[in-house]
C-alpha cells in the first residue's frame, strides 16, 4: 500500500499528460455556439435607416444569408466593410445587425437615432455599404438570445432560418475562403430545394 | 555571419551539454575520478557558448538584420536599442534562446560554487543539468530556431515589437521570471541526485537550500514585477488577471514557497525526506508544465506565443521523459525511506507542515482553476471558462487560516511546544493587531466590518507577531543589541519574508475594498472630483514618438483643500508600423494611495474619454513582493551556507547545545 502511495505522483502527471496531449489538437478559441443548428430567436426589430419596417425572423427567410453584428464605434467592424462590399457584389446577401451601445447618462450621452443614422450613412459611404438593410438592436437583445460575445460577429442563417455558424471576430479573404464560404456554399445549394 | 556564428555556438553548446550529461554520470556510475573532475570545465563551456549564442541574436537585432525572420517579424530600424536588445527575447524563439542561456547560467554557477560538495555528488547534479539542457538546446535549434533567415527574400523594414512589450517591464520581467522558472531545476538537480545516491539525510537538504532560495527569490521579483508592470501598462487598473499564464508563473512559486518550508524541516530534523524530495521535482515540473502551456497553444491568453502543434509534441515528450523519468525513479527509490523523527501536535514541524498543507491547496486550487476548461473540453463536456471570482473566493477562504498559522508558526520550537508560555505574548499580539486594524481604519473614517478590516487584522496579526518574534529571539542572548549581531541572517529573513506577505495581504484588502475608479467625458477646463481629489484636464497635445504618434493629456489633480498634488501625463499611442493603440497610463503613487488615470478615445465635442481611478494601498502589494524578495535575499548572505561540512556540523553542535 504505502508503496503504491509513492506511484501516484507518476499516475497523476501520466494523466495530465494525457489531457495536454489531446489539447494539444483542438483549438482553444474554438468555442461552441450555443446557438448552432438552432433556429433563429424569435424578435421583432425595427430598421435602422427606417424605423417604420420592422423585422422578424419570417421576413429573412427564404435565402441563405450572412447576418453580421457590428457597430460605427468597432474599429474591426469598420476595417472589414470593404471586403464584405466584395462579398455582397459577389452576390452574398448580407444583414446587418447594429449592436448600439449602452448610452451613459453621466457622460451627457442620450440614444439619438438622427445622429446614428447620419454617422452610419458616412461610414457606410466612406467604406463601402455591404449590406441590404441593417436591424436595429436597441437594446441589445437579439445580440443576447444569439449569444454574441462583442463585434463583429456573423452568422451564417440558412434559407429556413437555422443558424449553420457563429464565427467570432472580422471578415477577411482568408477567413473567409477557409472556414465560412464552405458552409455558406453548402447551404445556398440547398436554397430552394426544400419547401 | 554573425547569425551563422550564433547557430554554430548554439550547436556546440549542444554538443557541450551531450558531453556533460554522459561524461560525469558515466563517472558517478563507475567511480572515474577524472571523468567527475570534467563536470565543471564542461559546464563553463556550455554557458560561454550559449552566451555567444545570446549575443550573435542580440547582435542580429541591434544592426536591424532582417535577413533573420525573427529579427524582422519582432523588430524594426525605429524601435530604440533598449527595446531592440529587449526583442530578442520577445519572440518565442527568441525567449527560448534566454531561457537557455539562464539555464546554462545556473549550471555553471553550481559548478563554480559547489566547491563543497563531494566530487560525486558534483557530478551528479551537473550531469542532470546537463540532460535538462539537452532538452531545451535542441528545442530550440531543431524546433524553434532563431536565427532562421529568411534568404534571398527578405523584407527592408521589420514588423516592429508589440507595442506592448515596449516598455520598461519588459526588459525585467522576462529575465527575472525566467532566471526563477529556470532555477528550479537546481533543487530538482539536486533531488535527482540524491534519489540516484541513495541518501536522504540532511545533507543533501542543506545543499539545495540555498539554491532554492535564489531560484525563488527570482520568481518571486519576476511575478511582482509583471504584476506591476500589467499595472500600469494594460490601462485597467488590475494588478493580477487569474491570468493562464500568470497562473502558470504562480503554479511553481507556491510549490516553491512550500519546498523552501520543507526543506527547513528536512535539514534540521530530518524528516519530510520523500515529501521534500517530491516537492523539488513538484517545482521544477511545473515550471516545465508553464513553459508548455504557453509555448503550444493548449490555453487561451494573452501570453501565449503563436500555437504550434509540433513544438507542443516535442515539448511534451519531453515533459513525459522529464517529469515522467524523475517520477519514476522517485516512486522506485522513496518507498524505502523512513523518517525516524518523532514530535509532538503542538511542534514547529507539525507548524510547517500545515504551511505545506495549505501552499499545496492553494496550487490546486490554481492548477484546476486553470486546467479544468481544458479537461473539460477534453472529457466531450463542452467549452466552460473559470474566472476571477473563483479564484478570488478559494484564496479568500485559503488566505484566513494560513495567515493566522503564520503569525503562530515561527514562536513553536521543534519537537514540542508546550501552549502555556506562548499565550502571554500571542494574547498581546492579538490585542496589538486589532488595535492597529480599527485604528487605520478610523484614520480613514470608515470603521466597519468589511474586507479591508479582515486583512488589517490579519496583517497586523503575521506582522506583529513577526517582529515580537524577533525581539523575543535577540533578547535571548543576553541584550537586544547583542542579540542582534548573533542572531542568524537566516532568521532575519524569514522575518522580512513574513511581514512581507502581511504587507501583501493588508494591500490586496485595502484595494480592493476602496478603489474607485470612474469612466468620465471631460473637455479641457473641466474638473471631475473623485473620492476626495479634483481632477482637472489641463490641455490635450499630439505626440511625436520614435515609432509611434498619438496624443497626450495633461490633468492636474487637486486635494479638497485645494492644493495641487501632482500632475498626470496620461498618453494614448498609435504605433504606426503595428497600427495598435496603446495607452500609457499616469501613476502618481504613494504609499497610501496611487491617482491613476489613463487617456481614451476622442469624443464628439472637442472632449475626452478618461479614465479616472483612486487605489488606496495598492503600493502595499508589491512592497509585500519586494519585501518577500529581500526575506530571500538577506537569508541567502547567512554564513552557514558557506561553510564546508566539516565545520558546518562543529556549528549545529553548538547551536544545538545552546538551544
Amino acid at each position: 500500500m504505502r508503496k503504491l502511495l509513492f506511484f501516484m505522483p507518476l499516475a497523476l502527471f501520466l494523466a495530465l499528460a494525457s489531457f495536454l496531449f489531446s489539447g494539444l489538437f483542438s483549438n482553444p478559441m474554438e468555442r461552441e455556439s450555443v446557438t448552432t443548428n438552432k433556429p433563429l430567436p424569435a424578435f421583432n426589430l425595427p430598421d435602422l435607416m427606417n424605423p417604420e419596417q420592422r423585422w422578424q425572423p419570417e421576413l429573412l427567410l427564404g435565402e441563405t444569408f450572412l447576418l453580421n453584428v457590428w457597430g460605427t464605434w468597432c474599429p474591426t467592424c469598420n476595417a472589414e466593410l470593404s471586403y464584405m462590399t466584395e462579398l455582397k457584389q459577389q452576390g452574398v446577401k448580407i444583414v446587418g445587425l447594429y449592436y448600439v451601445l449602452p448610452a451613459d447618462p453621466m457622460l451627457g450621452e442620450r440614444f439619438d437615432l438622427t445622429e446614428l443614422q447620419l454617422d452610419v450613412s458616412n461610414k457606410l459611404q466612406q467604406q463601402g455599404n455591404p449590406y441590404q438593410f441593417n436591424i436595429l438592436d436597441f437594446e441589445r437583445s437579439l445580440a443576447l438570445d444569439l449569444g454574441v460575445s462583442g463585434a463583429p460577429e456573423t452568422f451564417i442563417i440558412d434559407s429556413l432560418g437555422i443558424v449553420r455558424a457563429h464565427h467570432i471576430g472580422d471578415i477577411n479573404p482568408q477567413v473567409w475562403r477557409n472556414k465560412l464560404a464552405p458552409i455558406y456554399q453548402q447551404w445556398r445549394q440547398q436554397d430552394g430545394t426544400k419547401p | 555571419m554573425i547569425a551563422e556564428y550564433g547557430q554554430l555556438a548554439l550547436t556546440f553548446a549542444l554538443v557541450l551539454s551531450f558531453l556533460l550529461s554522459a561524461v560525469p554520470l558515466y563517472g558517478s556510475f563507475s567511480g572515474n575520478q577524472r571523468a567527475l573532475l570534467q563536470a565543471k570545465p564542461l559546464a563553463i563551456g556550455l554557458f560561454i557558448f550559449c552566451l555567444l549564442a545570446k549575443l550573435a541574436l542580440v547582435h542580429a537585432f541591434l544592426t536591424s538584420d532582417f535577413t533573420v525572420i525573427n529579427v524582422a517579424t519582432n523588430s524594426s530600424s525605429i524601435l530604440p536599442w533598449y527595446y531592440q536588445i529587449t526583442a530578442s527575447f520577445g519572440s518565442h524563439e527568441g525567449s527560448m534562446l534566454l531561457w537557455i542561456l539562464m539555464l546554462a547560467g545556473w549550471t555553471a554557477l553550481v559548478a563554480i560554487f559547489s566547491k563543497g560538495l563531494p566530487l560525486l555528488m558534483q557530478g551528479r547534479i551537473l550531469g542532470v543539468l546537463g540532460l535538462i539542457n539537452i532538452g531545451f538546446i535542441a528545442f530550440s535549434l531543431f524546433m524553434s530556431n532563431p536565427f532562421a533567415r529568411s534568404l534571398p527574400f527578405y523584407p527592408v523594414e521589420g514588423m516592429d515589437l508589440n507595442p506592448l512589450l515596449q516598455d520598461f517591464g519588459m526588459i525585467i520581467h522576462p529575465p527575472l521570471l525566467y532566471m526563477g522558472y529556470v532555477g528550479f531545476a537546481v533543487s530538482f538537480a539536486f533531488a535527482i541526485a540524491a534519489l540516484i545516491g541513495g541518501k536522504f539525510d540532511s545533507t543533501w537538504a542543506r545543499w539545495a537550500r540555498p539554491w532554492t532560495l535564489a531560484a525563488w527569490l527570482f520568481l518571486t521579483l519576476g511575478i511582482m514585477f509583471g504584476s506591476w508592470w500589467a499595472y500600469h501598462e494594460l490601462g485597467w487598473g488590475g494588478w493580477w488577471f487569474w491570468d493562464p499564464v500568470e497562473n502558470a508563473s504562480f503554479l511553481p512559486w507556491l510549490v516553491g514557497t512550500a519546498l523552501l518550508h520543507s526543506l527547513a524541516v528536512t535539514e534540521k530534523r530530518g524528516t519530510f525526506k520523500s515529501w521534500t524530495v517530491l516537492l523539488a521535482l513538484g517545482a521544477f515540473s511545473l515550471s516545465l508544465v508553464g513553459a508548455f502551456l504557453v509555448r503550444s497553444g493548449v490555453l487561451v491568453s494573452v501570453h501565449s506565443f503563436a500555437a504550434d502543434p509540433d513544438r507542443g509534441i516535442f515539448l511534451l515528450v519531453f515533459l513525459l521523459l522529464v517529469i515522467g523519468g524523475s517520477l519514476a525513479l522517485y516512486a522506485s527509490r522513496m518507498n524505502s525511506v523512513r523518517s525516524q523523527a518523532r514530535y509532538q501536535l503542538f511542534s514547529r514541524e507539525v507548524m510547517l507542515w500545515g504551511n505545506n498543507v495549505f501552499l499545496l491547496t492553494a496550487t490546486l486550487v490554481v492548477f484546476l482553476g486553470t486546467l479544468f476548461p481544458l479537461f473539460h473540453k477534453e472529457l466531450g463536456l463542452g467549452t466552460i471558462s473559470i474566472g476571477e471570482p473563483f479564484f478570488n473566493q478559494m484564496f479568500y477562504y485559503l488566505t484566513i487560516p494560513f495567515a493566522l498559522l503564520l503569525g503562530l508558526g515561527p514562536w513553536v520550537r521543534w519537537k514540542q511546544q508546550p501552549l502555556k508560555p506562548l499565550l502571554g505574548p500571542l494574547s498581546l499580539i492579538a490585542v496589538a493587531s486589532l488595535v492597529l486594524a480599527l485604528g487605520t481604519l478610523a484614520a480613514m473614517q470608515s470603521v466597519q466590518a468589511n474586507l479591508a478590516l479582515l486583512g488589517l487584522l490579519l496583517g497586523a496579526w503575521v506582522g506583529v507577531s513577526a517582529l515580537y518574534e524577533l525581539y523575543q529571539r535577540m533578547s535571548q542572548f543576553g541584550s537586544v543589541t547583542k542579540g542582534a549581531f548573533k542572531l542568524h541572517a537566516s532568521h532575519y529573513g524569514m522575518t522580512i519574508a513574513h511581514i512581507g506577505f502581511a504587507v501583501l495581504v493588508v494591500g490586496v484588502a485595502m484595494t480592493k475594498t476602496y478603489s474607485v475608479e470612474r469612466d468620465v467625458r471631460m473637455q479641457v477646463n473641466d474638473s471631475i472630483s473623485l473620492a476626495g481629489y479634483n481632477f482637472t484636464l489641463l490641455e490635450v497635445y499630439p505626440l511625436d514618438g520614435p515609432n509611434y504618434g498619438g496624443e497626450a493629456a495633461e490633468i492636474a489633480v487637486h486635494n479638497s483643500k485645494g492644493q495641487l498634488l501632482t500632475q498626470l501625463h496620461a498618453e494614448k499611442r498609435f504605433y504606426t508600423i503595428q497600427r495598435t493603440v496603446m495607452t500609457e497610463s499616469a501613476v502618481h503613487a504613494r504609499l497610501s494611495r496611487d491617482l491613476y488615470v489613463s487617456l481614451g478615445e476622442a469624443l464628439p465635442g472637442d472632449a475626452w474619454a478618461l479614465r479616472l481611478y483612486v487605489k488606496p494601498f495598492v503600493r502595499w502589494i508589491w512592497l509585500g513582493g519586494l519585501l518577500m524578495a529581500l526575506g530571500a535575499l538577506v537569508a541567502l548572505l547567512d554564513k552557514r551556507y558557506r561553510r564546508s561540512g566539516a565545520s558546518l556540523a562543529a556549528a549545529d553542535r553548538a547551536e544545538a547545545s545552546n538551544a
